[in-house]
Order: C-alpha cells, then structure tokens, then sequence
C-alpha cells in the first residue's frame, strides 16, 4: 500500500504539532467550533425557517431540564443565603442588606451561569450524543443526500430554541433561588421578607449584563454541543466521546463566556 | 442563483454519454491508501457493479461521488461537473439528481416512513404537502408496503427498511442512483424483490452503481464491472471481459471459487 501524507499542513497546524498533540486537538475542536459557529449564523439568517421544529426543541429543553435546574437552584439558594447571613452577622451585625445583595449576585453571576452550566451537562449532551449517533449511523449522511445541511437542519433549531430557553430558565433560576433564599433568611435569621424583598441594590447594568451572558449561552451551548456531535467518527464509541467533549467544551465555553462579560460588566456597565 | 449553481441544476446527459466519472481518486486514513488512484466510467441508462471484499473501501468511494467525503487526490465528475471543486451550495443542488441506499439503512429514527421518504421531495421545495402525502403514498404501493407511513423506522424488519431506504432514495426520480449493498442480511425472496426493484430502475433509464455481495443477483443488471480490494482496482470491464478475465484472485472472486 503506498504512502502519502493526505495535504501539507500549514504553520498553524505546524505550531500546534510542535507543541504536542493535546494542542493539536483543541485546535481541531477549535476550528470545528468556529466552523459551525460561522454555517449556523448564516443559515439562522438566512436558511429555511422551521419554527415547529424550533418550538418542539425548546418544550424538549425546558421538559428536560426544569426539575433539574429548581432543585439546584433551590438548594443553592438556601446555602448561599445561610453562608452569607452567618457571615454577615458576624461581621457587620446587620442583615439588612442581605436580601438585595443576594438579589445582585443571583442575577449578575450565579443566576445565567450556573443554570447555563446546568443546561451544558443536560442538554448540551443531549444535542452531542443525538447529532453524534446521526453522524455515525450514516443518517447526517442521508441528510445532506436529501438536499439538506446538517447545520441548518440539525442544529439551527437546538440554537434558536436555546437561546430563548437560557433566557427563561434562568429567570425561573433566579427566581428560584431568590424565592429560597427569603424562606431561610426568615427562618434561619427572622429577617422580615419586607426587609429582603428590596429592588435597593440592582441597577440596570445588573439586567444587561444578565441579558448578555444569557444570550451568549445560548448560543454557545448548542454550538459547542452541535459541534461535538458532527465531529463523532467511529462506531458508539465515538459518541460516547462526542458526548464527554460536548459537556468539558460546553463547560469552558460558558465560564470563558462568564469571566470576558464580567470583566466587560464591571469595567463597562456596573461602574 | 449564482452561475455556478445555475450549471449545477441545469441536467444534460454529456455528449460523450458518461454520467459518472472517477478520474485517479485516492483517499488516505493515517498515512495508508484505502483508495489508491481508482478510476470508474457509468454511462447514461447502465448500471455498474462495485464488488469487492469486505472493507475494500467500496462505500467509501460512493461516498466521494455523492461529494459526502472529499477525495486526497484526483477528481469526480457527474454530468462532467467536478463534484471535488463544488461549494456546500451547490452540492446540495447538484444531490437533486442523485439518491443513494445506504448500506445500513440510515433511515432518520426520529421521523415516521412517510417523513423519511417526504424529506427529500421537502428539500427539493417543489410540490405541495398533498401532492407530496399523495407520491410518498404512490412509492410505498410500488414496493409492496402500502400505509406503513405512520410507522416508526425501529418497527420495521430489516428487508422493509431496505425498501423504505430505497423509495427514499428514488422518491425524486433521479437520474443516477447508488445503491450500496441493498439485498445485505436479507432472506432471498426479499432480494429478490429488492433487484426486481433495480432493474424496473433500469428499465426507466437510471444510471446506477450497485455495490453487492450477491453476485448471481446482480450479474443481469450490471453492464460494467469494478472489482477492488484494499482500495486498488483490480479489474474493470463489462461482463464478457470479467468472464474471460484469467487473473487468479478475479476469476475467484467472480465465480466464487474458494482460495
Ligand atoms: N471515516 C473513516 N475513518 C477511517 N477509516 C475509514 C473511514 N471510512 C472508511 N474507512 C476505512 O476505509 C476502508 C474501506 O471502508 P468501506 O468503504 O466501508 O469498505 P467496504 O464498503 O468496501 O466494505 C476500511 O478499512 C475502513 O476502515
Ligand atoms: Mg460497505
């Protein structure tokens, strides 16, 4: 059988070779991502629009997920709050700016971003492990036989459903949360729901900044997901990998997401 | 529409009559050929047979007609288009005219057969939901398998989701159409039926290459004959030329002789 290296790799690819394999595979995973990052904006804009298909993929998502994401926002609440009350009572003797505190950071930090982190471990497999067993049962194949992209076909649905879906999720996480924590604030420390129910502390840079890293999750997860579960090769094995890849991408994609608008928030918005 | 894909809708049989046109196409995995410069004519209305043994790289190479896999090296031509240079685009549009029967079905498991089958006439984006319900009703009486629309493909046995892949594959009425292993795993009543299927394809004029292991099944339909092993060609001619040919490994291969 002779022997042929497939294509000259470029310098890029050369750096990376260099600097070992596992650089060489995030710059695959890296290039795949912005791949169908670039094919799903285009066919969202400008490909068929499907909105049934849209619609039944945004019932599976909060179907999934909504027990789910109650229960650990729930009990994230309740731990948050009786942390920071101890704490506060400690320290300041003074809870009365426990309420609108907490309010702040549920809905600048761990509202979006642990319920996206949520979303990534059960949804975003969820997209790999479909999309991945597609790809190795031939069906994308058949797909793109029938006249149809696999982008535009698979994954534009997953992306406008979750976009709109973090963004509800997460308001029912905040609320949630906030709801959890006025109960142990009253029971654990007898603060007066009046005291912590308080708007005193939130300002509209707060909601722009929820809005934007909620959008940007939504984006990213199926992304990310998606992507995973094209580059699946092999037999189940090779969704079982997409699958692992799709939860460790989708995971560091949301918390690189997280540090670059917070950084954006506090130096931009929250000033 | 852009030139480009104005050609690539645009169906005219070459003057020359070859419909399907590998020139040199070589694929590697890991530094090794698993096809090594394969060349293949299909003229208009014939059908050749793609046979080999298992793992020869047979459905790799339909899938670098279909433009599904790109090819390392050399070039495919259908209807003297270069598959190997055409964009995403114009590739969809140029799958119009082909279908193909996947080896293992590939039937979407999360559509019903009647939206399997109606998704390629949704694509095409020309007929109506009636007249769509109204052909996927009419292709599923020709293979003997009328009302199984609402089914789920996990229902089916094996030989019905043979002919399901199959009315997906030709529910547009393209002109060329690969069939890759279509009697595979199946009882030989059901083959039967299957290759009876193939050659009133034929009889309608398709261009075919049919990938099979049932050799006395496909000897009536094939006019040409490419017979390859890890990837390399190891014979290529019509069936009077296979039949004289006095290559040892050939002559087994083609009449089943063992070793
Ligand atoms: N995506 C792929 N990655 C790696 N190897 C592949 C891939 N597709 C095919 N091959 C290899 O190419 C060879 C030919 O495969 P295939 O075309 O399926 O054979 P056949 O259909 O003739 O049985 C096999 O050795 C297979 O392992
Ligand atoms: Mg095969």
């Amino acid at each position: 059988m002779s022997a042929h290296p497939p294509h000259k790799p470029n310098v890029l690819e050369l750096f990376l070779a260099a600097l070992g394999s596992p650089f060489v595979i995030v710059g695959e995973q890296f290039r795949e991502i912005f791949k169908v990052f670039g094919l799903t904006v285009q066919y969202a804009l400008h490909g068929r629009r499907r909105w049934k298909e849209v619609w039944l993929q945004a019932y599976r998502i909060g179907n999934e997920s909504l027990v789910f994401i109650v229960c650990v926002a729930g009990s994230l609440g309740v731990t948050l709050v009786y942390q920071a009350g101890l704490q506060a009572e400690r320290i300041i003797g003074d809870l009365t700016p426990l309420g609108g505190l907490y309010l702040q950071i549920l809905l600048r930090e761990f509202g979006p971003t642990i319920t996206a982190l949520m979303i990534s471990t059960r949804v975003g497999t969820g997209i790999a492990a479909e999309i991945g067993s597609m790809v190795v049962t031939e069906q994308v194949d058949a797909l793109q036989m029938s006249g149809a992209h696999p982008v535009e076909y698979l994954v534009v649905p997953r992306f406008w459903a979750s976009v709109v879906m973090v963004f509800c999720l997460t308001c029912v996480s905040v609320l949630v949360s906030w709801l959890a924590g006025l109960l142990t604030a009253l029971l654990a420390f007898g603060v007066s729901p009046y005291t912590f129910a308080t708007l005193s502390f939130v300002i509209p840079g707060d909601v722009i900044l929820l809005l934007m890293k909620t959008t940007a999750y939504g984006i990213a997860i199926p992304i990310v997901a998606g992507a995973s579960g094209l580059s699946a090769h092999g037999g189940s094995e090779g969704v079982g990998w997409a699958t692992t890849q799709s939860v460790v991408n989708c995971s560091l994609a949301v918390l690189f997401l997280d540090v670059l608008l917070s950084g954006f928030g506090y130096l931009v918005l929250l000033r | 529409m852009s030139a480009a894909s104005k050609q690539v809708t645009h169906v005219e049989v070459p003057r020359d009559g070859v419909r399907i046109r590998c020139q040199g196409v070589s694929k590697y995995y890991r530094r090794t050929a698993v096809l090594d410069a394969v060349d293949l004519e299909v003229r208009d209305g014939t059908m050749l047979g793609l046979i080999g043994p298992g793992a020869a790289g047979k459905s790799l190479l339909v899938k670098i007609i279909c433009g599904l896999v790109a090819p390392d090296e050399g070039h495919v031509f259908i209807d003297d288009i270069d598959v190997t240079r055409l964009r995403e685009r114009e590739l969809q549009a140029l799958r119009m005219r082909l279908g193909m029967v996947f080896q293992n079905y590939a039937l979407f498991d999360f559509m019903n057969v009647g939206e399997n089958i109606a998704l390629p006439l949704r694509m095409e984006g020309r007929s109506s939901e009636t007249s769509i319900r109204n052909r996927v009703a009419e292709v599923l009486e020709q293979v003997a398998l009328p009302g199984i629309q609402d089914k789920m493909p996990r229902e089916l046995s094996g030989g019905m989701k043979k002919r399901v892949s199959f009315v997906r594959a030709v529910v547009r009425r393209p002109p060329i159409v690969i069939y890759d292993d279509p009697t595979g795993g199946l009882d030989p009543v059901t083959s039967a039926k299957i290759f009876r299927l193939l050659s009133d394809m034929k009889a309608q004029g398709t261009t075919s290459i049919t990938i099979s292991h049932d050799l006395d099944g496909i000897r009536p339909l094939c006019d040409q004959w490419l017979l390859i092993e890890h990837g390399k060609t190891l014979f290529s001619g019509d069936t009077s030329a296979i039949d004289q040919c006095e290559t040892p490994y050939v002559r087994q291969f083609w009449r089943g002789e063992p070793a």
